[in-house]
């Protein structure tokens, strides 16, 4: 059990990058959900004990982990959002000294390991290549091959599909379930299918704040009977902004195909009643979220701390 | 290319420079440069520097252009590479390269912005870099600002800013800029700052052999990118005279300015190769060749590969993804569990060798390790190689002194790389964006910091080796001394490795506190320049000297005995510091990111006390060593407690006893015991003393050592007590000493030399050590100076005063002795030791005895003497003609040579001089705790870098040379001893220089007396103070370039008369100084001198004019060759008596420095002396056999000498008398000798004589019956002149 308890991050300038999040995350497949710049990537670095919060706490199976971050990394597989390799090294050869430097290795030796894990993540053909020459995904998917290395008690992936084609990503969807049959594994992403296929339950954070905290079929189940889709055109697009709650508008085809929410079941014409989605609930989130922030920032004085101005 | 975005480009970088500690680091350090010079630190070495005299000024053209050529090769070429080499890098670490050129910005517009930025960012600090030295160097309040300063001028800042630190900055940032962009690999950035630090201030600035080629030295002059050498060569190695430095603008060749402009365009040549490498690279072309290929695939092929599979149009069955195979497919081979893999953290050791393997392979595959350990290497051999000695003889290097000679160099440049490496390996998984992984690893923080550690550190020790291989195969090139791995072992292992250490964790403590690479750089290099400040200017103690800089000494015969105990505290502190930057480090090192707002609570005083505290711990091993070498410095002879005495001794007993009449020493008598491993001595014995003057003497003052303990004295045999004035010691017998009245001083004490460690390492002029002793009568080191000694006390820059001024006739009255005693006195010396020493004194061995383990000797003086030493050793002896070198055993290489010198010296100078009146002449080694060598009576004791070590060949045999030198001063200085007053030293110094080529010419040859003339010459030309130069009879050894002016001009000018009078009559004039002035009580300066030869000179009239000229004027001619051609002529012109065809030579001589002197201009063909192997089978008998057939003992005959040509060169105007009309020219050309003695090549020239005053020019016409293929002038060196390598034209 991951127990997170007012865990607030004020970046200088000041940016308040997390405003008093706390969160107790069981073990399992945990999704993070959140807008571009909410404080995903901050949440996750202090996780991963590679950023110190201004305060608040942070326990792994109650012991506390901020303290002593080696205890932390000892039982700890991390996929940063954003990292890189010894370009000149092979890959193999990069994996190799990651396993050294986390201490795992296996009957058959680690080299053997190395070769196996890259196995798993699909890149026993580049094994050898340099890793200046990988594409990103492959670079990524290397990524991902040391930090499902060992036995990690806690495994933390920021936006690991970034960049993966949509085989690769199934092939990550799998690794990472099965991974989190014994373990907590935190998934950031803003990617609501990533959440809906993998997590049983998952935190919505916005601006620093935590949101909400459910499971894709309660989210869902709160929707339902109140989503409507259907075509409009594109001139009666604004129109219907305007005087409904959009959810979401895709063009398909050239033509608008629009999902509405309507929770007196009094739809426009020619839209039909959903199933909702989870991609409905979350953007619905961010609406009602919005509207307050905009409620409040208009009804209080300008803060000494600007919210919500994500990561700098 | 649009301008508009380039300009964008360099603007945006020049936004972000303002902001990167880097600049103001850089511009910090030039502040504090300026600073610091602005004191007068560093400036031209011109100007009289007597009281009152002019000074070379800091603000001149000159000085300026010496500053910004020197501080731009040490300072801006390390910034300006970093700046330029990291432009491309830092965007590709930053990431901002792709964004950047997925927008119309084309590579062109990029690589020129960067460079662009670059540029005027390195022209903005130097802006920035004149304007606070015109500031600080103008206004800053200086006690003597009068004499450093000038009127300001804005041009004597920006003409050198200009001409010196412009194209540098240009070609180094254009070549880091190419090196940057194209390999993108930060460390091979360094290796130009480095190399350039190397060849430049190492190699460049100073390597200027007198036989390198002048074209050669050219073509360094102009190669040199700072321009020093081109300074310092062509203006500043030879003094022009203080006038000029400080008025003149620096006068510019076209040569240079070519140069500067060919860096210039080399620099821009430099960053459009960089922007074709980055066009080339920037979207991938081997990519697009691979690309390319795959077009040229057959059309079927390429079509069946884009066909649209049909299974794909059905609707895909879901499957699980684990049923996909192969590359791309999605296959998952199996579950993770299956792979059964375990973690465990990994321990502290296995972590670092994990570490350190890893890291050493990255080194391995690094480029840059094999740039620098070449350019390391290069320099190391180069320092071993070209080593010099006494009087620039070149040194013969041993295990030992290779070891210690390149330590200094190994420390400084392996810092620089540890600086680096170090830095650069903490940095890259931040740049590579590998950090949130590998610091979230379980792998400890103090694995992964020592990992790096040992394996930059292990960089040092390959380097270490390689230096070493090459060390073993410069020794193995000598070809004369065997390779021993000990020395290194212990100079470079443990003492060196400590240093290597303690670097590279302060540099890793200073990352992880700023965790800023540029900042650490930054730091780093303040710490190395301010370890060179503190270290040139004296002010390091063994308390600071982490990197043993300048502190050691090699001796073969006793390795580092002088300072152990503080050398072993010092290495203690340089580990136990290594142990704190490393719990810093370990500590500091951000591998998380730390909260501002935690950071702020950290560093509150209680908060951050307590982690002061927890630091303690590692801090205790330091704080102790600190303080044990603080208390045994300033509790040594050279600590504050000893200088309080020796100020106090100075100023308690100047005024009454500097210049009080003293009795003489007629009979000395001591009884000294050593124990050389405890470094004590005890001495008893008595000096007897006698009133040779008319006035009464009430009181004797003798001076006594400040280690002196359990001092007691007598007085007649009686227990006296004399006044103590802070060790000068007053008797005062019962009723004054009249004129032959005289009286017995006893004495007793004992000691130890030296007493406690040194402050910071160095040599000593006398001690006793295990490897052996060394004691003279010069300072009270073991015996009582009688009156008192004006060295003691005197600190150079707090209370030292000029010499006294005599007037001119000075000379007339009766002198005293410059040295030793005021009489010829008696000695009678009992040593007693370890009975596996030997003991050496002055005179005559009477007993000798070994008893309980002990020797004791008794020497006693055959022949009075004036002073005394006392010299042991573990020797072994070799035993001439009346002659005897004791020498340690490892010491061989020159002996044979050394001992023929010295036998010949003392037939060759008994003839020419006086005979030699002792019974032995003894030559003994000491350890090269010190590098001179002193010609006491009977007794010569030579360091053994000085001769034994020095580097002699069949060409050049400079064994032979300083041999000869310091036997002279049997002669020049025991049997004659100069005078009190302004030309005394010459007759000890400049006749034994004289002495010497008169020697050489005799024994060896002309050949070798022309070489030695030429590098004694050249020696002067470098190291004369133009302004401060006096004539030589008035030279007092007072300023600075007065020991050339003594030894170079002194023999030189010597050698001068020796032509003009001609042998015969100089000696002879010489024999009858000799007998008036050796016995005193009259003591002789140069105008005795002058004035006994008068009346042998053949010639009065121009011996006076010669006199007049060289001795009591300051005159050099500096002769230049101009307008030079050769004109093959018709028969018809050359006349029918001649044979063959003619050539004609037409040139125009001036003579640009000043006086006036004969002097021969040769038009020559071919080599003049034949090889060694020539020269060596018709070397002249050894000088122990019977005279050359014709030369009488005594007579100044000689023998021709073996190593002319066989048909003779002794040509037209050879000791023509000045103003003489010159002899022809001979007519026919002369044929020389091949090595094999055949006319392979022959050696032909023709010559003409002309007499040139100050700046007076000639034409010459030589015609020639052969090819000429340069024209020389004085081509048997017999005029003294600068700059004779100038002198020369190639045809």
């Amino acid at each position: 059990m991951l127990a997170v308890a007012d865990l607030v991050k004020v970046y200088p300038g000041p940016v308040a990058a997390l405003q008093g999040i706390s969160l107790e995350v069981p073990k399992g497949m945990f999704g993070l959900l959140g807008p571009n710049g909410a404080g995903k990537s901050t949440f996750m670095r202090i996780l991963a004990g590679l950023l110190e919060p201004t305060s608040g706490s942070v326990r792994l199976d109650g012991v506390d982990v901020l303290g002593n971050p080696l205890r932390l990394w000892s039982q700890l597989g991390y996929l940063p959002q954003e990292f890189g390799f010894y370009p000149h090294l092979s890959g193999q050869s990069m994996l190799e000294y990651l396993l050294k430097l986390k201490g795992v290795d296996a009957p058959a030796g680690r080299k053997a390991l190395a070769a196996q894990l890259l196995e798993r993540v699909n890149l026993s053909f580049a094994a050898r290549r340099r890793l200046k020459s990988y594409s990103g995904g492959m670079r990524q998917r290397l990524g991902i091959a040391q930090a499902i290395a060992g036995d990690p008690r806690l495994i933390i992936v920021d936006e690991p599909t970034a960049g993966l084609d949509p085989e690769e990503r199934l092939r990550l969807y799998r690794i990472l379930a099965e991974l989190a049959e014994d373990r907590t594994v935190l998934l950031s992403t803003h990617i609501v299918e990533d959440v809906a296929v993998l997590c049983p339950r998952f935190a919505v954070i916005r601006n620093g704040k935590l949101l909400a905290v459910t499971s894709p079929s309660e989210a869902r189940a709160g929707l339902e009977g109140t989503i409507y889709e259907g075509q409009v055109g594109a001139g009666d697009l604004d129109e219907l902004r305007a005087t409904r709650r959009v959810t979401q508008a895709i063009l398909v085809e050239g033509r608008n195909r629009v999902r509405i929410h309507e929770q007196d079941g009094s739809p426009p014409a020619g839209f039909t009643c959903v199933a909702p989605t989870l991609e409905d609930a979350y953007l619905l989130l961010m609406r009602e979220a919005q509207a307050r922030e905009g409620t409040a920032a208009r009804a209080a004085p300008p803060s000494a701390v600007a919210a919500g101005q994500g990561t700098p | 290319m649009s301008l508009a975005r380039m300009l964008m480009v360099a603007r945006e970088d020049l936004k972000e420079l303002r902001g990167r500690p880097l600049l103001w680091i850089w511009l910090f350090i030039l502040g504090l440069t300026a600073f610091g010079l602005s004191h007068g630190e560093v400036r031209i070495s011109s100007g009289d520097a007597a009281v009152g005299g002019t000074k070379a000024w800091i603000t001149s053209e000159f000085a300026q252009g010496q500053t910004f050529a020197m501080v731009g090769l040490l300072l801006y070429a390390f910034f300006v590479s970093v700046l330029a080499g990291m432009a491309v890098i830092r965007d590709d670490e930053l990431k901002v390269g792709e964004v950047l050129h997925a927008t119309p910005l084309l590579p062109g517009e990029y690589v020129w912005g960067k460079y662009l930025a670059t540029l005027v960012g390195s022209f903005a600090v130097l802006a920035a870099h004149l304007a606070v030295t015109m500031l600080i160097y103008q206004l800053l309040p200086l006690d003597n600002a009068d004499e450093l300063r000038g009127p300001f001028a804005l041009a004597h800042y920006v003409r050198p800013a200009l001409i010196f630190a412009v194209p540098l900055i240009l070609v180094v940032s254009g070549a880091a800029f190419l090196v940057g962009t194209w390999s993108r690999r930060p460390l091979l950035v360094f290796v130009l700052p480095v190399a350039l630090l190397l060849f430049g201030a190492m190699f460049l600035w100073n390597w200027s052999p007198s036989w390198l080629d002048p074209r050669i030295n050219r073509l360094l002059m102009l190669i040199e990118p700072a321009g020093f050498r081109w300074l310092n060569e062509t203006w500043l190695k030879v003094d022009q005279g203080v006038d000029f430095y400080n008025k003149s603008p620096i006068p510019l060749d076209s040569g240079f300015i070519v140069s500067r402009g060919i860096l210039g365009v080399l620099a821009l040549s430099c960053v459009a190769i960089a922007q074709r490498h980055f066009q080339r690279t920037l979207r991938g072309v081997h990519a697009v060749r691979a690309a390319g290929r795959a077009r040229q695939a057959p059309g079927a092929a390429r079509l069946a590969r884009l066909r649209w599979p049909a299974g794909l149009m059905r609707p895909r069955a879901r499957r699980p993804a684990s049923d996909t195979a192969g590359p791309g497919t999605g296959y998952v081979a199996g579950s993770l569990r299956a792979l059964r893999m375990q973690s465990h953290a990994p321990g502290l050791i296995t972590g670092i060798v994990d570490v350190a393997r890893f890291e050493l392979k990255e080194l391995g595959s690094s480029p840059g390790l094999y740039l620098f350990v070449p350019i390391i290497l290069l320099q190391i051999l180069g320092t071993s190689l070209l080593a010099l000695g006494a009087f620039d003889t070149p040194v013969l290097i041993t295990s030992g002194t290779a070891a210690v000679r390149s330590m200094n160099t190994i420390a400084l440049l392996v810092a620089f790389l540890l600086l680096f490496y170090t830095v650069e390996s903490l940095q890259r998984e931040w740049s590579t964006g590998l950090a949130p992984i590998y610091h979230t690893t379980a792998a400890r923080t103090a694995s992964m910091l020592f990992g790096k550690a040992v394996a930059n550190t292990l960089v040092g020790v390959v380097i270490v080796f390689a230096t070493f291989l090459g060390c073993a195969v410069a020794i193995l090139i000598q070809g004369k001394v065997a390779v021993q791995p000990g020395p290194f072992l212990l100079v470079w292992g443990l003492l060196l490795i400590p240093t290597f250490l303690v670097w590279s964790s302060f540099v890793g403590a200073v990352f992880a506190l700023t965790r800023n690479r540029y900042t650490a750089y930054g730091i780093g290099l303040g710490a190395l320049a301010l370890t060179g400040y503190l270290q040139t200017t004296g002010r390091m103690s063994w308390a600071g000297n982490w990197d043993l800089w300048g502190t050691l000494l090699w001796s073969d015969m006793g390795p580092l005995q002088l300072d152990r105990p503080a050398l072993a505290w010092n290495r203690v502190l340089a580990l136990a510091l290594t142990v704190l930057f490393t719990a810093i480090t370990v500590r500091a090192f951000p591998r998380r990111e730390e909260d501002a707002t935690r950071i702020v609570h950290r560093i509150a005083p209680g908060r951050a006390a307590r982690s002061a505290l927890r630091l303690l711990p590692y801090a205790v091993v330091p704080l102790v060593a600190i303080v044990v070498l603080v208390v045994q410095v300033r509790s040594g002879f050279q600590g504050p407690a000893v200088r309080k005495k020796e100020h106090d001794y100075w100023k308690q007993n100047l005024a009454t006893w500097k210049d009080a009449p003293l009795p003489a020493v007629r009979f000395a008598e001591i009884d000294l015991q050593l124990e050389p491993r405890r470094h004590w001595f005890k001495v008893s014995g008595a000096y007897h003393v006698w009133n040779h003057r008319d006035a009464l003497l009430r009181s004797v003052p003798l001076t006594g050592g400040l280690h002196w303990e359990s001092v007691s004295w007598t007085l007649d045999g009686a227990d006296y007590t004399p006044e103590d004035r802070t060790h000068l010691y007053v008797f005062t017998p019962p009723r004054p000493l009249a004129h032959g009245d005289s009286l017995t001083i006893g004495f007793s004490y004992e000691g130890r030399v030296p007493r406690g460690a040194t402050r910071n390492g160095g040599g000593l002029p006398e001690f006793i050590l295990p490897s052996g002793v060394v004691l003279t009568s010069f300072r009270p080191t073991f015996v009582p100076l009688l009156g008192y000694d004006e060295e003691v006390g005197i600190e150079e820059k707090k209370n030292r005063y000029e010499p006294k001024v005599y007037p001119d006739d000075f000379y007339q009255a009766v002198l005293e002795p410059a040295f030793g005693s005021q009489i010829p006195m008696r000695t009678r010396i009992r040593i007693s030791g370890p009975a596996e020493y030997a003991y050496n004194s002055v005179g005559t061995l009477t007993h000798e005895e070994v008893s309980g383990g002990r020797r004791t000797v008794v020497w006693e003086s055959d022949h009075p003497v004036r002073f005394f030493n006392v010299v042991a050793g573990r020797w072994k002896t070799r035993v001439g003609n009346g002659t005897r070198i004791c020498y340690d055993p490892r010491h061989a290489y020159n002996v044979e040579e050394m001992s023929r010198a010295l036998d010949a010296a003392r037939l060759y100078y008994s003839r020419w001089f006086r005979p030699y009146p002792w019974q032995e002449l003894k030559l003994s080694e000491f350890p090269a705790l010190a590098f001179y060598a002193q010609g006491f009576p009977t007794n010569i004791t030579f360091s053994e870098g000085i001769g034994f070590l020095t580097k002699s060949d069949p060409r050049t045999e400079l064994a032979f040379l300083v041999t000869a030198h310091e036997s002279a001063h049997q002669w020049w200085g025991n049997l004659l001893t100069p005078g009190k007053g302004p030309g005394g030293d010459i007759l000890s110094e400049g006749m034994s220089h004289f002495s010497t080529l008169l020697l050489m010419q005799q024994v060896l040859g002309e050949r070798e007396r022309i070489e030695m003339c030429k590098r004694i010459e050249e020696r002067y030309g470098d190291r004369r103070q133009a302004d401060s130069e006096r004539p030589l009879v008035k030279i007092d050894g007072s300023r600075p370039g007065d020991v050339t002016v003594t030894y170079d001009k002194g023999g030189w000018v010597m050698w001068m008369l020796d032509r003009l009078m001609g042998r015969d009559a100089m000696l002879a004039g010489l024999q009858e100084f000799m007998t008036r002035f050796s016995d005193g009580p009259d003591y002789p300066v140069l105008q005795d001198l002058v004035a006994t030869l008068r009346p042998h000179a053949p010639d009065p009239a121009a011996y006076d004019a010669f006199v007049q000229q060289w001795f009591f004027q300051v005159v050099v001619p500096e002769y230049r060759i101009t307008q030079a051609g050769r004109t093959k002529l018709a028969a018809h012109d050359a006349g029918a008596a001649t044979q063959g065809p003619l050539w004609e030579v037409t040139a125009r001589v001036k003579n640009r420095g000043t006086g006036a002197m004969p002097v021969q201009i040769a038009a020559t063909r071919g080599e003049r002396f034949p090889k060694p192997a020539a020269a060596r089978a018709r070397q002249e008998p050894a000088p122990s056999a019977p005279p050359a057939q014709g030369a009488q003992p005594g007579s100044g005959e000689q023998p021709v000498p073996a190593t002319l040509p066989a048909s003779g060169v002794s040509t037209a105007g050879v000791g023509a008398a000045p103003g003489a009309p010159p002899a022809e020219p001979p007519k026919a050309a002369r044929i020389g000798l091949t090595t094999s003695g055949s006319p392979a090549e022959p050696f032909a020239e023709q010559r003409a004589t002309v007499t040139l005053g100050p700046g007076e020019e000639q034409e010459i016409v030589l015609r020639c019956a052969f090819e000429p293929q340069q024209l020389v002038v004085d081509p048997d060196a017999l005029v003294l002149q600068l700059k004779r390598k100038s002198a020369v034209h190639r045809f």
